[in-house]
This record gives structure tokens, sequence and C-alpha cells, in this order.
């Protein structure tokens, strides 16, 4: 009790001194009071007593100070003053104070807006209960290459059933593409996730009105059935609680909304519009096809408490009982788990842990030109500073005034630095490629916080380590003896300038180095050939909705007189379709086998792509050998494909394949259609251009139709121009058919290459703004330097020197440290680039253009920071500075 | 000084407070007064430095202090033991007896 009432009042002390202090003297008036009418009662006079009694008491002021010193408050009243002090001093010195508060907001800036982004992707759990008992479960194929790969749903099946670990096993895919909602008004496209009945349950979410799905509802029930997500609900259908039980129409199905899911609901991507059951067939479950064909991808949770090692063990028991009972679909399947969480971080993590790197690099070189401002002011007043020793100033109580100021300095930065990293964190946002960081909302978190406040102090311990050291290791002698003039810089002063020349050189090389390694691998995959001629083709998808457009016939006739339709707009060349864009996704995929091959032998992992006659033309794609598809080739005349250039390399090595015939099972039988190959064409490039083109084959589309096909048109004028006079087309042929929006191929193009170029631009700017940095840091460090120097120069020029002499002295100093810098940053770079290897396409790491080039660039510009502050010294008038002697 | 008396050691000077108080609650002044009545005149505290020891022994929780009015009419801070002070004066007076007590030792030997 007694020590909280004791500490209490230490507190009330630091809160309110002056009634502490009215208290005391209070006490001392009525002390002196006492001991007067003591003294008075001996016989002395009043003021006789008074006076006394005053020097019985002994100092009045030595009391209150030591009273003062009994309280804990010193410490913290000496913090407020410097505070104080600082902020002055800052006012006082706008120019000095702005520059190395703008240095640091720039590096805090780009650190929380770097670092939200890393939090809100990998730091933080997934917006689900229970999150890490979540993995997503893949499947694996030797043979075919596949790893970490889709699942086919009769395996997905028994897993849910046979794996103990496993509280409950869900299913989705997102790669349907789009569908056509028909409701009240326009038609639109939307974008479906299918999934099984438990989709939901397993991820532990509840609508936010109606229902999710039932676990019944991954078989077919009658009633179709959909949930919204809460952005379609409120833009298409204006928030309206009704909805719950509407029928709507998609792509032509009537499906009953059954709920709406909470806007923070956005799995497996916020592109998702609504969520269907895929109400499969029962008799599917017996099907070969049903374990045959890979697409799902299956998230389970285990049950509490199980490790992934268990979950991973039980899985592995069953994967082996089914290679064993379904030899002819699982003999080399595999299977396994990662954490939902890291599955889904993927490839993002690595962009982003070096960009965060890059920003951790800016940081350093912000701090290194704020440490040389500081030093540079500690210097200016180290006659303060040794006034202050001599007098008897504590060397501790020095230092942490140079330290209070250097985070004051740092905190005032940091402030600013949030301001600038929450733009940043919005452009970031909205800078992004379509999904690259998961998530696009990212604010403020109390982890960025606590990691902005983490930097700022740290920064502020770093750059005022020097000035701190440097204000306490002074003897007053020495500063006192050569502070009268402006004076020959001291040694040791030097050395700390010369130090952070050679660490910001380096900082700036590590940086420049990484942003030229990205640009010259943006450069390479910008010069890769795809195929095709993107430019002048405008591309559409359009999906005709199945419920009409039933049979194969009625789906061909649309898309040939869409095509005649769009043909004879003005300022078309050409007009084709195909299933799928090249850069921008595939088909699927099948094993085949060739006549005339060794029984048994087969390839897998062709593509396929369906086209319509002018595919080729309108896209430019040589042909190699053979003929095109022509509108001759129809469902019942002979089957034909088309291959690619390098399914003709590796599998028909010396062999014409004109006329082979070609069929998509590895084991054919009577069932099995052939197909003649009737012509080879230069490989597209299908997903992007860092991968190599894969095998493939075209077929025409009258003999494989389909309903969803992207339309080409080739123009010579803007393709995009023509946007709307397609969209006519469109709608006089079937006013129930929506567009999506238009792209250019080159769009197509350009976004394929989304990635690369949004984390080159971002690491470009980093190191453009370390490089300016930098340069700025050493030319603030040479020209400290040169002006300490302007006497020697003085005594130089009078003694003979030429003033190009002179200059070359401190070029050659400011070189011989840029050249320490280059060297020291050379080896730090070439050991930060190692990790960027996966980034990098057509570069090694040691890529020696950068290595050499980006060096270059940097001494040139050092130069230039050098030669003003040179030519300044050799300005020199030695009159003049002889005569301040 | 030219009072003949000596100056309290340091660190005693608490121990003198908290066995004065022990008798019973008392301002300042009187306080000192009392140190110097009970010593016989031999110990004087130099009074400017009692109120600092206050601020010591309270924030230690040996003693707590209110706001009084005295037979005058005047207010006065009074201090006062706490149970824990209570304590204190025995421990401190114990080991400044063995203090005194090896330091005579040292004094008969030599």
């Amino acid at each position: 009790m007694g020590a909280i009432k004791g500490f209490a009042a230490r507190i009330r002390a630091l809160l309110f001194p002056r009634t502490t202090e009215r208290a005391l003297n209070e006490e001392i008036e009525f002390h002196l009071e006492q001991e007067t009418e003591k003294n008075v009662r001996l016989g002395l006079s009043r003021d006789e007593a008074r006076r006394q009694a005053l020097i019985q008491f002994g100092g009045l002021t030595q009391t209150r100070e030591a009273h003062h010193d009994v309280y804990a408050a010193r410490p913290v009243e000496e913090l407020m003053a410097d505070t104080r002090y600082t902020l002055r001093t800052m006012r006082r010195t706008p120019a000095l104070a702005g520059a190395a508060i703008l240095t640091l907001a720039l590096g805090v800036g780009a650190n929380t807006a770097i670092f939200s982004a890393v939090n809100a992707v990998i730091l933080q759990p997934l917006p689900f209960p229970k999150p890490d008992q979540l993995y997503m479960v893949w499947e694996e194929n030797p043979e075919k290459g596949w790893y970490k790969q889709v699942a086919a749903p009769a395996n997905m099946l028994d897993w849910k059933q046979q794996v103990g670990a496993f509280a409950d096993v869900m299913a989705y895919s997102e790669a349907f593409g789009t569908s056509t909602l028909l409701a009240d008004g326009e038609p639109v496209i939307v974008r479906p996730a299918f999934g099984t009945g438990n989709f939901f349950s397993v991820l532990g979410v509840r609508a936010a009105l109606g229902r999710t799905f039932l676990d019944a509802e991954t078989w077919r029930t009658g009633q179709r059935v959909a949930v919204l997500s809460h952005r379609l609900w409120r833009d298409r259908f204006g928030g309206n609680r009704d909805i719950i039980g509407r029928t709507i129409q998609l792509d032509g199905t009537p499906v009953q909304v059954v709920g709406v899911m909470p806007p923070s609901f956005a799995y497996p991507s916020e592109n998702v519009d609504l969520w269907q059951p895929w109400a499969w067939n029962p008799n599917n479950r017996q099907q070969v096809f049903f374990r045959r064909a890979h697409w799902l991808k299956v998230v389970a949770r285990v049950k509490p408490g199980v490790t992934e090692a268990t979950a991973n063990a039980q899985l592995q028991a069953v994967v082996k009982r089914l290679q064993r009972d379904y030899p002819a679909t699982n003999r080399v399947m595999g299977a396994g788990i990662t954490p939902l969480h890291e599955f889904l971080v993927g490839d993002t993590r690595l962009p982003l842990l070096v960009l965060l790197g890059a920003v951790g690099l800016l940081l350093l070189i912000a701090c290194a030109n704020v440490g040389n401002l500081m030093l540079v002011k500690a210097s200016d007043r180290e006659r303060e500073a040794a006034l202050r020793l001599a007098l008897g100033a504590g060397r501790r109580r020095l230092v942490r005034q140079a330290l209070t100021e250097s985070l004051v300095m740092s905190f005032v930065g940091g402030a600013a630095g949030i301001a600038l990293g929450w733009w940043g964190t919005r452009a970031l946002q909205a800078m992004q490629p379509a999904g690259m960081l998961r998530v696009s909302h990212f604010d403020f978190h109390w982890v960025v916080l606590a990691y902005v406040l983490a930097i700022t102090t740290l920064s502020g311990l770093l750059f005022g380590i020097a000035p701190a050291l440097w204000s306490s290791r002074r003897s007053p002698q020495d500063a006192l003896k050569e502070g009268g003039r402006g004076g020959s810089q001291s040694r040791h002063m030097r050395r700390w300038g010369e130090r952070l020349v050679i660490g910001e050189v380096a900082l700036a090389l590590m940086l420049s180095v990484g942003a030229g390694l990205l640009v010259r691998s943006l450069l390479q995959l910008r010069r890769v050939d795809p195929g095709f001629d993107p430019s002048g083709v405008l591309t559409a998808r359009v999906e005709i909705p199945g419920a009409r457009y039933d049979t194969g016939e009625k789906a061909n006739a649309f898309f040939a007189r869409l095509e005649s339709e769009v043909r004879s707009l003005p300022g078309v060349q050409g007009v084709a379709s195909t299933s799928n864009l090249p850069l921008e996704n595939t088909g699927y995929s099948s094993d085949f086998t060739v006549a005339g091959w060794p029984e048994g032998t087969y390839g897998t992992e062709v593509l396929h792509r369906r086209v319509t006659p002018d595919y080729f033309k309108v896209m430019r794609t040589p042909l190699l050998a053979g003929r095109a598809f022509t509108d001759a080739d129809r469902a019942n005349t002979q089957q034909v494909v088309i291959i690619n250039e390098a399914l003709a390399r590796k599998h028909f090595k010396g062999v014409d394949p004109i006329g082979k015939r070609i069929v998509f099972d590895k084991n054919p039988d009577s069932t099995s259609t052939w197909n003649t190959i009737v012509g080879v064409v230069k490989s597209q490039y299908q997903t992007k251009l860092s991968l190599d083109p894969q095998i493939e084959v075209f077929e025409p589309l009258t003999q494989s139709p389909t309903n969803g096909l992207a339309v080409l048109v080739r123009t010579t004028g803007d393709p995009a121009s023509l946007g709307p006079a397609v969209r006519r087309v469109v709608a006089s042929l079937d006013p129930t058919i929506a567009l999506a929006s238009m792209v250019t191929m080159n769009q197509v193009r350009a976004a394929s290459l989304a990635r690369e170029r949004f984390l080159t631009t971002l690491l470009l700017l980093f190191a453009g703004v370390g490089l300016a940095l930098a340069v700025v840091g050493v030319y603030g460090v040479m020209a400290q330097m040169a002006r300490r120097r302007v006497r020697e120069m003085g005594i130089r020029l009078a003694l003979g020197a030429q003033a190009n002499d002179v200059r070359w002295l401190v070029v050659r100093n400011g070189l011989r440290l840029v050249s320490a810098g280059v060297l020291v940053g050379t080896v730090g770079a070439l050991a930060a680039t190692r990790t960027m290897r996966a980034l990098l396409f057509g570069v090694a790491t040691k890529d020696p253009v950068t290595f050499i080039g980006v060096p270059i660039v940097l001494v040139l510009t050092a130069v230039v920071a050098t030669w003003l502050p040179a030519s300044y010294a050799s300005r020199a008038d030695p009159a003049t500075t002889l005569r301040a002697e | 000084m030219q009072s003949p008396s000596t100056d309290v050691l340091r660190g005693t000077l608490d121990l003198l407070i908290l066995k004065t108080l022990a008798l019973e609650p008392m301002h300042g002044w009187g306080i000192g007064q009392r140190i110097q009545q009970l010593s016989r005149g031999v110990l004087d505290a130099n009074q400017g430095s009692l109120y600092p020891a206050f601020q010591r022994l309270e924030q230690k929780g040996w003693i707590d202090s209110e706001w009084r009015t005295t037979e005058n009419n005047r207010r006065a801070k009074y201090y006062r033991l706490t149970a824990a002070g209570r304590r204190a004066v025995g421990t401190e007076a114990a080991s400044w007896r063995r203090y005194v007590e090896a330091v005579e030792l040292i004094l008969q030997t030599t």
C-alpha cells in the first residue's frame, strides 16, 4: 500500500509540478515561522530571529533541488526540454529540417506501403475461422510434369471419405470463364465460381442473407441455386432483400438465388460475382472420366489438433490404395497437402519480399543522408558542445540530447512518412495487376503501425549514433582551440563522412543493380516474338446461352453469321474466332498417340484449341507446312487438325507430319476418333512470354463446336474504335447476349506482362529515389569536405597550384570513395540478386551488362556530385582565405 | 558551523526520523526539534535536509503525510509512521546497532 502511495506521489509530482512545489514552499515557510518564533522566544529581534532561522535551515534552493531530485521527474523533464529544444532548432533551420524530414518521409513512406501489402498478403491469416486447419490438397503426376495441380472429382470424393484426419473436404473451380446473367434490364457478364455443396461450410462462413449451399447440392437436386456476392447484389439488385428466393437466368437456365454473402467474403478471388453448386449427375460417380479429368481445387479442413504430417501420412495411404485400385487412371497420380494460406500466397511472396528488401535499402540510404545532415549540424555546433562539457555537463547528458534530437527528427519524418505511405498504399492497390496481391483492400493495420514505429525508432538511433558519439568524444580543449575559426576538419569527422559516402554508394548500387536486372529481363520478354502479330486486332469474348443454342449446328450457325456480319463492317480486314486467346489462357490438354507409332507409346499434355478457318490469317501466324482450315472442313467431312511447330519438332523429328493420323487417347480403341494432320503453324505463346510454347493442336470449330468463343477482328485503323460497331452486331443478332469488355490483342499481350512491369516499375522507382538520395548525400559530404578545405586550397593556389589541380584533388578524393562504395555494393548485389533468379527471364543474376553498366552510371553521377564542390574549392581566392587567418 | 553539535551522518537521518515518528505523528519542524532535544543537542540535523528525507521515506512507503491544523490554528504537514515504517524501525535500528558494535570493536582493539 505504502509503495503504491509513494508511486502515486511521484506521478503527481510529474504531472502537477506547480502543486508539488507550492506544497513544499508552504511546508518550508511553516518551518521557518516556527523556528523564528522559537528564536523570538529566546530573545532575538524578529528580523534577527528570521535570519537565524534561515541560516539554521541551510540553503533553500539546495533543499528544493534535493527535494526535486528525489522524484524521478528529472530524466523526463530533460527529455521534454531536449524535445522542445530540437523543435525550436528545427524551426530555426527549416531548410535542413525540411530536407531531413522529406528524406525520412520518402524512406518510411515506401516501407509503409510495401509492408502494408506484405502484411495483408503474407502475414495476416486467412479471414476464416481456425484458418490453420485449412489445407489445399493437390495432385501430381511426374509422368506429365504436373506438380501441385488440380484434382479429379472421384479422387477428391475418396479423400473426403477415407482420410480420417480430414474433418471435411470441399472442392471448387473458378475456371469457368463467364456467364451471362439475365434478370431485369440489360444482360450482364458475371464471373461464377462453382463448388461442392460444402464449399462454404468447410471454410466456416455464413451467408449475410438467406443461406449458403446444402451438402446435398453437390449432386443434382432438380432446382439450380446460386449465392450472390455482396457486390453483385448491391450493384445489380439494388441491395433488395427480396432477392432471396427469386429466379434469375444464367446462360438461359433458371437459377434460384438462395443467399447473399457478406462483403468481406471473396474466395477464391475478388472477381467472383456468384457461387453455384455443381449439381453433378450422381451417375458420374462410376464413370471413368470422373477420375480421369483433373480440374478441381480441393480444400480440406483437418480435425482439431491434427498436424500436417499426420494428415499427409493418412492421405498418402489413401493415394496408394487408389493407385492400386484404379491403375488405368491413378497409376502415377500422387497427392499432397499445403497449408491453404501458403498455397494462395504462392508466387506473390518472392516479388513482395524483393520489394521489401528494396525499400529497406532505400530507408538505409535515407538514414545515411539524414545522418550526414545531423553530423554537419553537430560539427557546426561543436563549440557549443565543448563549452557545455567545459562547464561540467555530463557526456551522457550530451549523448542523450543528441539522440533525442535524432529521435524527434525521425518521429516527425516518420509521421510524414505514414501520410506518404497511406497514399502509397492506395497507389499500390490501384496499380497492382488484377489479382496479383490476392487482396485489393488493405488498410492500415496495427501490425503496420508497429512496424513503422519500429523502423522509425531504429532509423533515429541509426542516424543519431554518429552525431551522438561525435558530440561526446570531443575533448573541450581541442574543440575550443580550433573552434575559433572554421578550422580544418577533424580526422574523426572526415572518417564518418567517408563511411557515409561509401555506404550510400554501395546501397544505391545494390538497388540499381536489382532494378537493372528486372529492366533487362522485361526488355528480353518484350523482344520475344509471340508467334502472332498483336497490333491491329480487337477481341471480344462472346458466350451464347447453352439453353437455346443446344446443338453444335445452332452454335456454329450463330458464330458463322456473327463473323460474316462483322466482316462487312468498314475497316475490317479479317475476322476469326478461337476458344482460347494466346497469352491469356489455355483450354484442356490430353494424351495422344500417332498412327504408326510402336504399340503403347504415347505423348502427354498436348493443348487443344478450336479455331475458325481464318484464325491464322487474322493472327498473321505463319503456316509452315500443309494447309489452313477451310469452309470445306465440316462436321461430316474428314476429321482434321493443325499442329504447332513445337509438336512437330518434338514428336515428328525428320518425319513429315502432314497426312499423319493422330488420336487423343493413349490407348486408342474402336470408339476413338482419328484426326488427320493437315498443317503445321508457327507456335504461339499460350500462357506467358516467359514460358516456351507448349505442344498444341488446333481443331476446326465445325468439328468440335462450343458456346464460348473469342472473336478476333483485324482492322486497318485503330482496333479499339471498332468496339461499338461489333457490339451493335451482337445485339442485332441476339439481344440476350452480353459482351464482355473488348480488348485489343496488344492489351492482352501487355496484360500478360503486367506482373513483370509492375515489379519492374516499382523497383525502378525505388532505385531512382535511392540513387537521387545517394547522389544528394555524396554531394552533401563532398561539399562539406570541400568547404572545410577551402583554406588549404587557398594556400595551394597561393603557392602556384592551378585551379584544375585543385579541382582534380577534390574529385579524386570523391572518386576514391565512390569506387570503394561500388566495390562493396557489387559484392552486396552479387549476394542479394541471387534471390531474384525466379523473377528473371533471359538474364543471368550476374548479368554483365547490368553489373558493368550500373556502376558506370553511378560513378558518372557521383563525378557530377563531386564536381560542384570541387569547382567551389578551386575558386577559393588565396588573398581572402589567407587574410581570414 | 559555530555550534558544537555534530552533523548527522548520512543515512542515519532516515532512522532518526523514523524513530522520532514512532512516538507520535509530527510536522517537519517538530521532528527536527525532537531529534535535537532527544540527543541533548548533540545531533543537530541540517534542517533543510529533513525535507528531501521525508520525500524519500514517503516514496519507500514508510511514512505517510497529511495536512492538519496546529494548536495555533496554522496549516502544517504532519508525518506519521505506516505499518511498513513501524517494521522498518526495528530492522533499521538493529542494523545500526550492529554497525556501532563493529566500529566499537575496532576502536577497542587498536
